[in-house]
């Protein structure tokens, strides 16, 4: 036994910042109803803080650590307060989407206000041991972390426990608007939590920051640890996640005993992500998601968002009530055109040009996946580049290592992707919205250490070659050849995409978004509807994956970190999840991103702008094309004739009429959208028609 | 109990097989924690015949719904729909089979049209819907419900932006496009106006004795629409039948007017 202590010791010490971690993500989880996905980014930010100020600045920690605990975190917290208070009450996916946002947007801040080198850190506690018993030696910085973390639990549980804060907290927990009637001020006790919750984070980043380094992605990735025993929290509270911290960093410690290097080792680095999964999906049915279970508002704060979105769909109405379906079919031939366009770009691009042009549009078919399962089915996947991975190397091995047929390493790939895509499949049956999307990037994870970095899989980082493809007689080793061959690939699937949009299939998909509960009483089989999209999207991001390997040429373990799988949400939120012109702008970003020479601060004024964008827009299902086609409108709007006498008698046939009826009865439900004229014209309506002024 | 009971109420009350039912629910308890929702509770829907399941809030009837679709899984007690048990069907299965619901709180696909409303309806509860196999008897039975409520005025707008009596309709719509045998309905009058609650009311007649003389079971909180559609009334109160007869009964009934307590004008 005795030769466990050291673990145990050690576990001890990272568990309690798993501890700590996992308390602030449980806070503003029960407090809000935000899974704070950007808590280690919070964290990050303020350790980088805390050495620019005492590194930097030569601040004394005596100086620095009330700065950081007393100022920059309370702002941060207070920050997130206000971007999340107008969003109280919508879909997971939102939050999601926006808390992703946060978390790019303090990663993309950090190099532009910190700069990106690597610094010296000192630690924080005295670099000594002490004997404890017999012959355990204890560091001073594992003791010191270990009663931090205790004291702060304790002085939380007690905060929620014994104080008025803690009765004020617990009611807003249970029923916020109820709370909001009896007095206690819902807003006081949410910015309260995002505090506190924010000075966890920060704790967490100093604390760990001596031993991780200071490094963005590590950082971010070290309170990823957390989310496992955060789950526990959910269910038990408070102290069962801290408790649930320390037994995950002891078990992975003593683990860690066993293990140097082989599957065992891989197994230890991923045991957080597989307690996290496994967790999830153990408890997913008693798992509930607090904005939908303790909001009864949710429902009409949703409807009224999508009345937001209704004022466009009716402008949308107004151009299209002359002739719906020619809209429809001048849409598909600029898409026609635009594919035939695309197969000539080898007359004006050559070289580089064509080879990044081809990047793009591999990335546009990943995200392709991405918009039908989450932009149309509504399942949010933190995972695709796992997919992409599979396929990728399962092409590199068999094509490259072993000489097989190009075709014949790919169908393989394709056919690797889909028992895993059932595995993410049969997780979402238990689980859906916020806990789904928190599986898949466990998921995503777990791929990411245990297999992706297996030198057996991916030869490390000097990684696999892969040769471009010849199949049916012509080589596609040329840039151009490779392009069409690309080329011609997306734009099948991207027609194949339109073309059941508006079908059937589409339509199943949109009900599994739009209402789960009701399609399954109308007779749609859940689960299978659900296990065949996420099998079906995995199998084309793992073409995509050939494809990208093809590309690349050679490939390693980073192309298909965990991390490109939320880079890809972002960029198809921006681009529109729920268009196929989404997926090509989200192709184009990353076209641009991977130009060569292209300077660091563009860059990293490219991934600012994607990380406001993506804040800004995370409501909005059509994404940047909206806001253009918003714009669009409003031009159209002031061009057009005035309307004529005779269409303002009643006829509904009257084009200009049924602008009117159905821009305005919108704006009559929208409530605060509706300017002073236009809720004259409603109300006229609103009488006329009866139903109409009845808003829900 | 009144001596001018008749036979089908009889064995309704005492939790029997009524040979007319399309569905009918025998012994069925429900308990969350120790708290018994539902507690040996039997009711019985004939084809054709509109049924009210009344009660205070919280008395069960909404755990009786989702007993009956199969989003609620029993501690006791059997369903049975046209002839089969169905306890242990899958929600989808049931609605396959020709159940179809509405909700309390809506849940109409909010960023589809309402005609897509309707056909997604249809596809998802008849086979082969989601190849688009039957596309003429899917284009002519969405188009007749949409005549039935009049709900084309509506046809381009999105699932979100009706108002509350709009989207009932929308709901009842999407229900009657499955074809169902029997239709349950989650307090639809609640966020109508009179006016609104006539109309819905006149459509309720009119499906019932449409062709396919469906049966309804209606959850209702305007007990003046309950008294004027309903041929049968079963009370819960506290996850228990606290009286089941004629509306004429029911308004009778000392025990029923107790539950009402400070309603009893309404009843």
């Amino acid at each position: 036994m005795s030769a466990f202590w050291p673990f145990i010791v050690i576990g001890l010490f990272t568990g309690s910042v798993y501890g700590l971690s996992a308390m602030g993500v449980v806070l503003t989880y029960k407090t809000v109803g935000v899974f704070n996905l950007a808590y280690g980014a919070v964290a990050m930010f303020c350790a980088y803080t805390y050495w620019e100020l005492h590194d930097h600045w030569h601040l004394s920690a005596w100086i620095a650590m009330p700065i950081l605990f007393l100022v920059v975190a309370p702002i941060i917290g207070i920050a997130l307060e206000a971007l999340y208070r107008p969003l109280a009450g919508l879909s997971a996916e939102v939050l999601i989407v926006v808390s992703l946002g946060v978390l790019a947007l303090l990663a993309s801040l950090v190099p532009i206000i910190y700069g990106s080198q690597d610094r010296q850190l000192q630690a924080i506690f005295p670099i000594k041991t002490f004997v404890l018993g017999s012959h355990l030696h204890v560091g001073y910085d594992q003791m010191g972390t270990l009663l931090i973390s205790l004291l702060m639990a304790g002085v939380l549980w007690a905060l929620l426990r014994h104080t008025s804060f803690g009765t004020s907290t617990r009611a807003v927990v249970d029923n916020p608007d109820l709370a909001d009637m009896i007095g206690i001020h819902g807003d006081n006790i949410r910015r309260a939590a995002w505090i506190l919750s924010s000075v966890f984070a920060a704790l967490v980043g100093i604390l760990i920051s001596p031993s991780q380094g200071l490094d963005i992605n590590q950082l971010i990735l070290v309170v990823i640890f957390a989310f496992a025993p955060a789950v526990l929290g959910f269910l038990y509270g408070l102290p069962a996640a801290y408790l649930g911290g320390l037994a995950l960093g002891i078990l992975g410690s003593i683990l860690s005993k066993y293990s140097n290097s082989g599957t065992v080792a891989n197994i230890e680095a991923a045991l957080p992500y597989l307690a996290f999964f496994a967790l999830l999906v153990l408890f997913g049915p008693r798992l509930k998601e607090v904005g939908a279970a303790t909001r009864p508002l949710s429902v009409a704060r949703t409807t009224s968002a999508a009345v937001g979105n209704a004022g466009r769909r009716a402008s949308k109405f107004v151009v299209g009530v002359a002739g719906r379906r020619v809209g429809l079919d001048r849409r598909l031939a600029v898409g026609l055109a635009a594919f035939v366009l695309a197969l000539m770009a080898p007359l004006a691009f050559h070289g580089l040009g064509l080879f990044i042009i081809t990047g793009a549009m591999i990335y546009a078919l990943i995200a392709l996946t991405l918009v039908v399962l989450t932009g149309w089915a509504g399942q949010i996947s933190l995972a695709q580049f796992a997919f992409v991975g599979v396929g990728a190397f399962t092409v590199g091995h068999l094509s490259g290592t072993h000489g097989e047929h190009f075709l014949f390493a790919t169908l393989i790939g394709v056919l690797l992707a889909a028992p895993l895509g059932l595995i993410v499949g049969a997780a979402s049956l238990r689980l859906s919205g916020l806990y789904l999307a928190l599986a898949t990037l466990a998921f995503a994870l777990i791929m990411d250490q245990v297999v992706f970095n297996r030198v057996d899989v991916s030869r490390g980082i000097t990684g696999i070659t892969v040769p471009r493809p010849q199949f049916f007689g012509i080589s596609f080793t040329g840039r151009a050849s490779l392009y069409e061959l690309v080329a011609i690939i997306f734009g099948l699937a991207a027609i194949t995409a339109y073309a059941l949009r508006n079908g059937p299939i589409g339509r199943r998909l949109h009900i599994l978004r739009d209402s789960p509960l009701a399609a399954s009483t109308l007779g749609v089989n859940l689960v299978v509807t659900k296990l065949i999209a996420f099998t079906i999207c995995g199998m084309v991001a793992a073409l995509g994956g050939a494809l990208y390997g093809a590309w690349q040429q050679s490939i390693t373990p980073f192309d298909f970190m965990w991390s490109a799988s939320l880079q890809l949400l972002l960029v198809v939120v921006l681009g529109g999840r729920s268009n196929i012109s989404g997926a090509l702008l989200a192709g184009t970003t990353f076209g641009v991103l991977i130009i060569p020479g292209i300077p660091p601060d563009v860059t990293k004024a490219i991934q600012l702008t994607i990380a406001f964008g993506v804040i800004g827009l995370a409501q909005e299902p059509e994404g940047t094309v909206a806001m253009t086609k918003r714009q669009t409108n409003h031009v159209m709007a002031v061009m057009r004739p005035l309307p004529r006498r005779r269409s303002r008698r009643a006829g509904a046939a009257a084009a200009p009429a049924a602008v009117v009826v159905a821009g305005t009865t919108v704006a009559a439900n929208g409530g605060p959208r509706v300017n002073g004229q236009d809720r004259r014209v409603a109300a006229t309506i609103g009488a006329r028609e009866g139903t109409n002024g009845h808003a829900g | 109990m009144p001596a001018d009971i008749d036979a089908a109420t009889m064995t309704v009350a005492a939790g029997m097989e009524d040979p007319t039912a399309v569905l009918s629910a025998s012994d069925v308890s429900v308990s969350f924690g120790g708290l018994n929702a539902l507690s040996n509770v039997s009711l019985s829907v004939p084809a054709g015949k509109i049924v009210g399941l009344i009660g205070p809030n919280g008395a069960g009837k909404t755990t009786m719904f989702n007993v009956l679709t199969g989003l609620q899984k029993t501690t006791s007690g059997r369903v049975r729909f046209m002839g089969a048990d169905i306890s242990s069907w899958p929600t989808h299965r049931r609605g396959r089979a020709g159940m179809a619901r509405t909700f309390q709180r809506l849940a109409l696909f909010t960023r589809m049209t309402v005609h897509d409303n309707l056909v997604a309806s249809w596809e998802s509860s008849h086979p082969g819907g989601v190849f688009g196999r039957r596309r003429s008897e899917r284009i002519a039975r969405v188009r007749a419900v949409m005549d039935l409520l009049n709900l084309w005025p509506l046809t381009d707008r999105l699932g979100g932006e009706l108002s509350t009596g709009q989207g009932r309709m929308v709901e009842l719509g999407r229900a009657l496009c499955t074809d169902p045998r029997v239709l349950l309905l989650d307090e639809p009058g609640s966020g109508l106006d009179a006016k609104e609650t006539a109309a819905f009311s006149d459509v309720l007649r009119m499906v019932v004795t449409g062709p396919d003389m469906p049966g309804i079971l209606l959850v209702e909180h305007d007990m003046a629409l309950v008294m004027e559609v309903c041929s049968s009334l079963t009370v819960l109160d506290f996850g228990k039948i606290i009286a089941t007869g004629t509306p004429d009964e029911i308004r009778q009934d000392p025990t029923v007017r107790a539950a009402y307590l400070g309603d009893a004008s309404v009843v």
